[in-house]
């Protein structure tokens, strides 16, 4: 907030901009009131499980002795699993996740992976989110997707991140995506408003850092208005917990109502790195994952936009298949994808993982990760999956 | 031809920015008259010389466990212990922050904690995995106290240490079935780097790392443990101790060498490989913005690493007076972090501050909350600083420090989930009460102090205060800028300074820079 004399003071400033034109025609202003860039197209949710989501607690081979012997201590009793398949059964505190199961909303990929694992969180997220397992890149494959099929589409912020890190999946030279940690932050009043927009004016120089700066400025300034607009009214179909993940969704829920020109949403839900005592924390975050995306379902459907959007969760790697001695497992590889919204082919893809047969003590992987991405790009987002993955492969049937 | 370094007030000014969080033209000019190796080396000298801030004094000698559980422990005061320690380190945690960062402001050799901030970001320690606020507070001074000493040591120093032996894991791994969460970070991200190793020796350094625990100092009575108790319901002290039992004293093979391995061995194996002195050096690099596309410097800094055995100081040095470092590309493109960003601002506008939780929340909101990095690999920094979400709270740090005021959005949208709510519905809705309650709790002990800030106009300019708007600009941008702002830039700001009532301007002015992109850098 500025002192009131200085406000009025902008505002007679802001009166002599006929001195610098234009300042007010910036890309901000028009497409905050631009309703021609109201976005009725598909929408991908993009749901990151960080820290290496354990797949054989997610989704239990309840009926393998195998798997008892490898978790004797932390293993899912059969009798508290949720079974779903005469194979699996899911984790006890994902109850609204079988009921999404039951109702035709939902889809499981199990063993799902690549060739080569790697173990390291920032290697093996850093390949899940370019989609590149072989070699590093720096381009992540929603990015690619952006920049393949969505350039005739003047908005600045075809994805969207909630949360602190910029997510690699929009990285590109052509970033076209966003991140912020709390909507609310976008307010300032006016007439500090408009004094930034004149300080964050495009004009290129010889420093591409200044550049950058600029045009991400330029950027936030024209978001604020947007993200205000789109959340004034609040309105909620569904009621959410009062944690980070489902308050995040409840956030990106209200942005696919108001038609926000936004494609693709990216939110994190963390902490699945259980090297210790894994049974308690690993059942608050599924409960929190399983509660949060049953919210959502519920709430875009209520609003009359289930059937626009998909939801798709991935993690850099599942766990080791036996426990350690700390009753919590190391990183391994193979791991389980959800999916879920209006449009999912439901049921589970792939078959139970042999824990006869493993690699060193890790699973091997069944079903390619970008063989997921294939069919999110190409049966749901209708794009050139080939193009934006750099290989042909063969789109796994989860959309109808 | 051996490019050189054109050393002047410049050139001195962009070495303070870097080194010292920002420097005043007047220190920068007074820096050029003398020749630059002499002033890295006495700045250098000042930085390892310099006090370190005061103990806490909730740190006790020795730690003692408030929520230590025994057998004689009923349900309800554990619980209530729980909640009591739970809430002392809450405000333990704050005031560590505080206590950092109020230094940061103060200190006469800023180089030391401009290391001591980087090793932070080497050697992370999560404080929202690991909230023993005492243990925290080791850690650092173990980074402070090595910042420029010797890289063999620091390594000793912070892996036998209560903060990272609880965060990766180290206490009480077992050679029945080692825990490899340690060994993997040491060397992908505290040594070699990826690419130097294989899922070998990480196996094999997790075995050698078996067997250590965090006990009482020696000497302490025993009390018996309660069996089934999480690990922080029984550990009975901070301090590191051998449990030869749970060691796995086979040979191990680690990096090409062999023998019955021990945590020394490994750290000197690791400490000594040629591919950590070039990935310390190439990290060093990209924190102080040196442009080295041809891992020149890199390798430079690399061989001294060698030659000193992995003296910090002496790398350091090379860095600092090296042609690269001065070079144009390496002149205004750094990308402040949130610490530098609001450090740099709070001694450059000379302000009357004194650091308290919201302070340190502003760096927290900008992506950089002290303490309490994104994950083990700490801060990417870089572009990484900026994305709409984190600009916009830049865009809110006048009204922070000229208005004292705190911007709704500080914190994440609500809190994490960290346990399974029960099944039943109101045995749920009271638990939902109950973290919200607490929540609410944290939030109000965190804002109390509210922000001690005040900005005086003629302390800015050393008292010297020109009249003229287009001349008070360009004394603020020389004062404020390291880069040559954009001509728009100058005009906008002089023609909104024109329009304010004179005794208005300076802080007008101010305020305004602090929300440009050309402020964003060093």
């Amino acid at each position: 907030m500025l002192p009131q004399i200085d406000r009025r003071r902008f505002l007679s400033v802001g009166a002599l901009t006929a001195t610098v034109p234009g300042f007010l025609s910036q890309t901000g202003h028009v497409l905050a009131d631009d309703k021609s860039l109201a976005n009725k197209e598909r929408v991908l949710v993009v749901v990151q499980l960080a820290g290496g989501n354990d797949g054989l607690n997610t989704l239990v081979p309840y009926r393998d002795e195998a798997y008892y012997k490898a978790r004797p201590k932390i293993g899912i009793p059969r009798t508290q699993s949720l079974k779903i398949t005469d194979d699996f059964a899911l984790h006890p505190e994902t109850g609204e996740l079988r009921t999404l199961y039951d109702a035709g909303e939902l889809t499981i990929v199990t063993n799902v992976g690549y060739p080569n694992p790697n173990r390291s969180h920032f290697r093996a997220t850093e390949i899940w989110e370019t989609a590149y397992p072989d070699k590093p890149v720096h381009t992540g494959w929603i990015g690619r997707y952006f920049d393949a099929e969505c350039r005739g589409i003047p908005s600045p912020m075809l994805g969207l991140q909630l949360g602190e890190n910029p997510a690699m999946t929009f990285s590109h030279p052509k970033g076209r995506a966003v991140t912020l940690t709390n909507p609310s932050l976008f307010k300032w009043d006016d007439a500090t408003g408009k004094a930034m927009e004149r300080l964050n004016r495009v004009g290129p120089t010889d420093n591409p850092q200044l550049d950058f700066l600029q045009r991400t400025g330029n950027d936030t300034l024209s978001l604020s208005r947007k993200i205000q607009d789109a959340l004034k009214d609040g309105k909620s179909g569904a009621e959410y917990a009062p944690f980070n993940f489902s308050q995040s969704l409840k956030v990106v829920a209200q942005m696919i109502a108001a038609e926000v020109p936004t494609r693709v949403y990216y939110v994190s839900l963390g902490g699945f790195d259980t090297h210790t005592t894994q049974t308690g924390r690993h059942a608050g975050l599924l409960q929190e994952l399983s509660q949060g995306i049953s919210s959502f379902v519920a709430d875009l459907k209520a609003l009359g936009h289930l059937d626009r959007t998909l939801v798709m969760t991935f993690s850099e790697f599942g766990r080791r298949v036996a426990e350690n001695e700390q009753q919590g497992t190391d990183h391994g590889t193979a791991g389980v994808m959800f999916l879920a919204g209006g449009g999912v082919k439901a049921g589970v893809h792939g078959t139970r993982p042999d824990l006869s047969d493993l690699d060193d003590g890790d699973l091997k992987f069944q079903i390619d990760f970008r063989s997921v991405y294939a069919a999110v790009l190409k049966d749901w987002l209708g794009a050139d999956a080939k193009k934006v993955l750099g290989i042909d492969v063969k789109p796994l049937p989860v959309i109808s | 031809m051996k490019p050189t370094v054109t050393w002047d007030a410049a050139a001195a000014s962009h070495l303070l920015s870097r080194t010292e969080f920002s420097g005043t033209p007047m220190r920068a000019k007074q820096l050029a008259t003398r020749p630059l190796s002499e002033v890295v080396a006495v700045m250098i000298e000042e930085a390892k010389a310099a006090v370190p801030p005061p103990k806490p004094a909730w740190v006790k000698e020795p730690w003692v466990n408030t929520e230590r559980v025994y057998p004689e422990t009923t349900a309800m005061e554990r619980m209530e212990n729980h909640r009591k320690t739970g809430e002392r380190q809450t405000r333990e945690r704050n005031e560590l922050r505080c206590w950092w960062l109020d230094h940061m402001i103060r200190t006469p050799a800023p180089l030391r904690e401009v290391m001591t901030l980087f090793w932070h970001g080497h050697f992370t320690t999560e404080a929202k995995r690991m909230f023993v606020s005492q243990a925290l507070y080791t850690q650092n001074v173990a980074l402070r106290t090595h910042a420029l000493g010797n890289f063999r040591d620091l390594l000793g120093a912070v892996t036998l240490d209560a903060a990272m032996m609880m965060y990766l894991n180290i206490e009480d791994s077992d050679a029945k079935k080692p825990n490899e969460n340690f060994a993997r970070e040491l060397l992908e991200l505290f040594t070699v780097g990826i690419g130097n190793y294989t899922e070998r020796d990480i196996k094999e350094i997790a075995r050698a790392l078996t067997g250590w625990t965090l006990d009482a100092p020696p000497g302490t009575p025993k009390r018996p443990l309660v069996k089934d108790a999480p690990r922080s319901f029984c550990r009975d002290g901070l301090v590191p101790t051998f449990v030869k039992e749970k060691h796995d004293a086979g040979e191990k093979t680690v990096l090409g060498k062999t023998g019955q391995f021990g945590v020394k061995e490994v750290l000197d194996i690791v400490a000594a490989h040629p591919a950590t002195a070039r990935f310390i050096s190439a990290k060093l690099i990209t924190y102080f913005g040196a442009s080295d596309p041809r891992n020149e410097l890199r390798d430079r800094m690399a061989a001294k690493f060698g030659q000193t055995k992995g003296d910090i100081a002496a790398v350091l040095t090379v860095l600092l007076t090296s042609p690269e470092f001065f070079a144009k590309e390496s002149r205004g493109t750094l990308i402040k972090s949130p610490v530098h960003l609001l450090v740099g601002t709070c001694r450059l506008l000379s302000l009357d501050v004194t650091a308290t939780p919201s302070l340190a929340q502003v760096t927290a909101a900008m992506g950089q909350e002290l303490f309490n990095p994104p994950n083990v690999k700490g801060w990417p920094g870089g572009r990484d600083w900026i994305s709409s979400g984190t600009l916009a709270v830049r865009y809110h740090l006048p009204e922070i420090l000229f208005d004292g005021k705190e911007p709704a959005g500080f914190e994440p949208i609500a809190t994490d989930r960290n346990f399974a709510l029960p099944a039943d519905e109101k045995a749920r809705r009271e638990m939902i009460a109950r973290i919200r309650d607490f929540d609410k709790k944290r939030r109000e002990e965190r804002k109390k102090d509210g922000f001690k800030v005040s900005f005086e106009p003629a302390k800015v300019l050393d008292g010297a205060v020109p009249e003229k708007p287009e001349e008070l600009v360009a004394a603020l941008a020389a004062r404020l800028y390291l880069v040559t702002p954009r001509p728009d830039t100058l005009t906008t700001l002089t023609e909104i300074v024109r329009n304010a009532p004179p005794v208005e301007r300076v802080k007008l002015a101010c305020r305004l820079i602090l929300t440009t992109p050309e402020y964003q850098l060093a």
